[in-house]
């Protein structure tokens, strides 16, 4: 049997069928830069997690311009069924065309779970179609199960940006409404033989009545101290090039820091000393350069959700704190991260 | 013009440790602040009265356990603060406060304006200000940067991708700002004095509406229900990397880039 026969066969097996009858688990998918946005394929795969306990199908809405090929992509992802809003009234989101087209769709389907990613877009999309459809929202949701006996979607959502997770349902409300934080949940393998015809939602334009005027020439967002920058990139006497741990500063978007060590060689101020006698601080990421790690020191940074330390010596204290140890000269070790970084 | 200010109030994360080991919240020091998101609106709603006049009104995202919040917005400059009661719920519950708040907001004859956070610090919930906007069919405006009023009309910065632009909406509208986009000013200190002595004209400015009698009964029922908690895994300290320099830079890359904040 040669291969291209083998593909037919199973191109035709993996032909999907759309059931009647509404229902369903439904995802809205977000489109950024022309291609099917990661958070709506990993909302595909957990929405096939919750589809096959539920015993329910999975569909996909699709809004924008000239979108209409994107469907294959969300096929192979999962979607049973695919809805493709495509008009050019929907080039560029806005509020008020996005959620006719969903809230027409929607009342005619009576879904009983709706996803969207925690983006931009789902943020502002997602309470309006709850509060339209009656339904509950849970948002940022980095796990789910499902209580069968009621049929009730079970999340987890962070707390303190996950410090700890509040399991929660909305057991009355229907339909249940979701936003599913982008990285939480694994993209599902990309079938390529499953495919299915899109069903194309008629869109009658409405104007948006929020309008962008233009670019905000001159504004900048006001500064964050430094005891509540979420990425910091701090040096320490063994740092070497202090240009190179400024420049991973920047590709992290993080704020430069150091201990009194980078102090004393000059490179940063008194306000940028990272120490209990100092400043304490309590980033997301915490990168040290040649950091020894000293009590002082460590105290400060013990808040730090990740730690990752860069240090040629393999006994320095920072090592027992940090999450990732690089054991390693910065001088040597920095311009290949941040090649890696793409930098 | 009246500006609806909706404001919360978060325990203060540091005064909490967690200790995913044994599976619970140690609280050593409790003690609330006023949502960030949130007390950028009220500077905000602060600055659009200086410029064009307004009536500050403040009202709560949650059934409080006291007003103490809403006595901070009238000491930095609110007009009035109407403190909502009703029974607290383990989780805050915006779908219900919607159908709160809206009542309220018609009992009070209606606003121009509503501000209030785009995120909680604790739950990262932003659906309330959108929920309000879609009840009420107003526009919205999510995660400002800052706003002005001119001309019927409200003009705010947004973040659009990298970039930041100027957006603007017809009145009236729900404008919801992002955490740390305006410093919230000092209280002053008379008037602050004031309103925790119960003395002056401000002390008259806090007023306490029951929710019940604002919604029907089963208004109340919360939408969400707290079903549990989890912790992260236990953290592993002091992972070494090994491999070849650019072997070891690319697991350091992937590392930071799977927790940059996004």
């Amino acid at each position: 049997m040669d291969a291209s026969f083998l593909d037919l066969l199973m191109a035709q097996q993996e032909e999907v069928a759309e059931a009647e009858g509404g229902g369903g688990i439904w995802v809205v998918a977000d489109v950024v830069d022309g291609a099917i946005a990661p958070v709506t394929l990993e909302a595909i795969g957990a929405a096939r997690n919750l589809a096959g306990a539920l015993g329910a199908y999975v569909y996909a809405v699709l809004l924008g311009d000239g979108v209409s090929d994107l469907a294959a992509t969300l096929y192979q992802a999962g979607a049973d069924g695919v809805r493709v809003a495509d008009h050019p009234a929907l080039a560029s989101f806005a509020v008020e065309p996005y959620l006719e087209v969903l809230v027409n769709l929607f009342q005619a389907e009576g879904p009983e779970v709706i996803l969207f990613g925690a983006t931009p877009q789902g943020q502002e999309l997602a309470p309006r179609v709850a509060q339209r459809l009656g339904g509950g929202l849970i948002e940022h949701a980095t796990a789910m199960t499902l209580d069968e006996a009621t049929r009730t979607v079970q999340a987890a959502v962070p707390i303190y940006g996950g410090e700890y997770f509040e399991i929660v349902a909305s057991p009355q409300a229907r339909p249940q409404v979701l936003t599913i934080e982008p990285g939480a949940f694994p993209v599902p393998f990309m079938d390529p033989y499953r495919k299915g015809e899109p069903k194309s939602i008629e869109v009658t334009p409405v104007e948006p009545r929020v309008r962008v005027l233009g670019p905000a020439e001159g504004f900048t967002p006001p500064s964050v101290p430094l005891a509540q920058a979420p990425v910091i990139v701090a040096a320490g006497r063994q740092a070497g090039d202090f240009g190179l741990v400024e420049r991973l500063a920047a590709a992290l978007g993080g704020r430069v820091a150091g201990d009194r060590g980078a102090r004393d060689a000059g490179w940063i101020g008194p306000e940028q000393i990272i120490d209990i006698r100092g400043v304490t601080v309590a980033p997301k990421v915490y990168v040290a350069v040649g950091i020894r790690g000293d009590t002082f020191h460590n105290a400060a940074i013990e808040n730090a959700r990740f730690i990752l330390a860069i240090h040629p010596d393999p006994t320095v204290p920072i090592f027992r704190v940090a999450d990732l140890c690089v054991e390693a000269d910065p001088k040597e070790i920095l311009p290949a991260l941040l090649h890696a970084l793409g930098a | 013009m009246r500006i609806i200010v909706i404001l919360g109030r978060v325990l203060d994360p540091r005064g909490i440790v967690v200790n995913p080991r044994a599976g619970r919240i140690f609280v050593n020091r409790e003690e609330y602040i006023l949502q960030p998101a949130d007390r950028c609106a009220l500077e905000a709603a602060l600055r659009i009265k200086e410029a064009v006049g307004a009536e500050v009104v403040v009202l709560p995202r949650t059934f409080l356990p006291d007003d103490d919040i809403l006595r901070q917005a009238l000491a930095v400059g609110a007009d009035r603060a109407i403190y909502i009661m009703g029974k607290p719920v383990a989780l805050p519950d915006d779908g219900l406060m919607a159908r709160v708040l809206l009542a309220a907001i018609e009992r009070l004859g209606g606003a121009d304006l509503i501000l209030t956070g785009a995120t909680t610090l604790d739950t990262g919930q932003g659906q309330l200000g959108p929920r309000l906007a879609e009840a009420l069919g107003w526009p919205q405006i999510v995660g400002a940067w800052t706003a002005e009023v001119a001309d019927g009309s409200v003009r705010a910065v947004r973040q659009d991708g990298g970039n930041y632009v100027w957006v603007e909406s017809p009145l009236p509208a729900v404008v919801t700002f992002a955490p740390g986009a305006l410093k919230l000013r000092y209280p002053d200190g008379r008037r602050l004095i004031n309103i925790y002595k119960g003395a002056g004209e401000i002390a008259d400015a806090l007023e306490r509406w029951e929710a019940k009698d604002l919604v029907a009964p089963e208004a109340l029922t919360p939408m969400l229900e707290r079903r549990g908690q989890d912790f992260p895994p236990e953290r592993e300290r002091g992972v070494r990397l090994s491999g070849s320099l650019e072997e070891v830079a690319r697991a350091a890359a992937d590392a930071l880039r799977a927790r940059l904040p996004r």
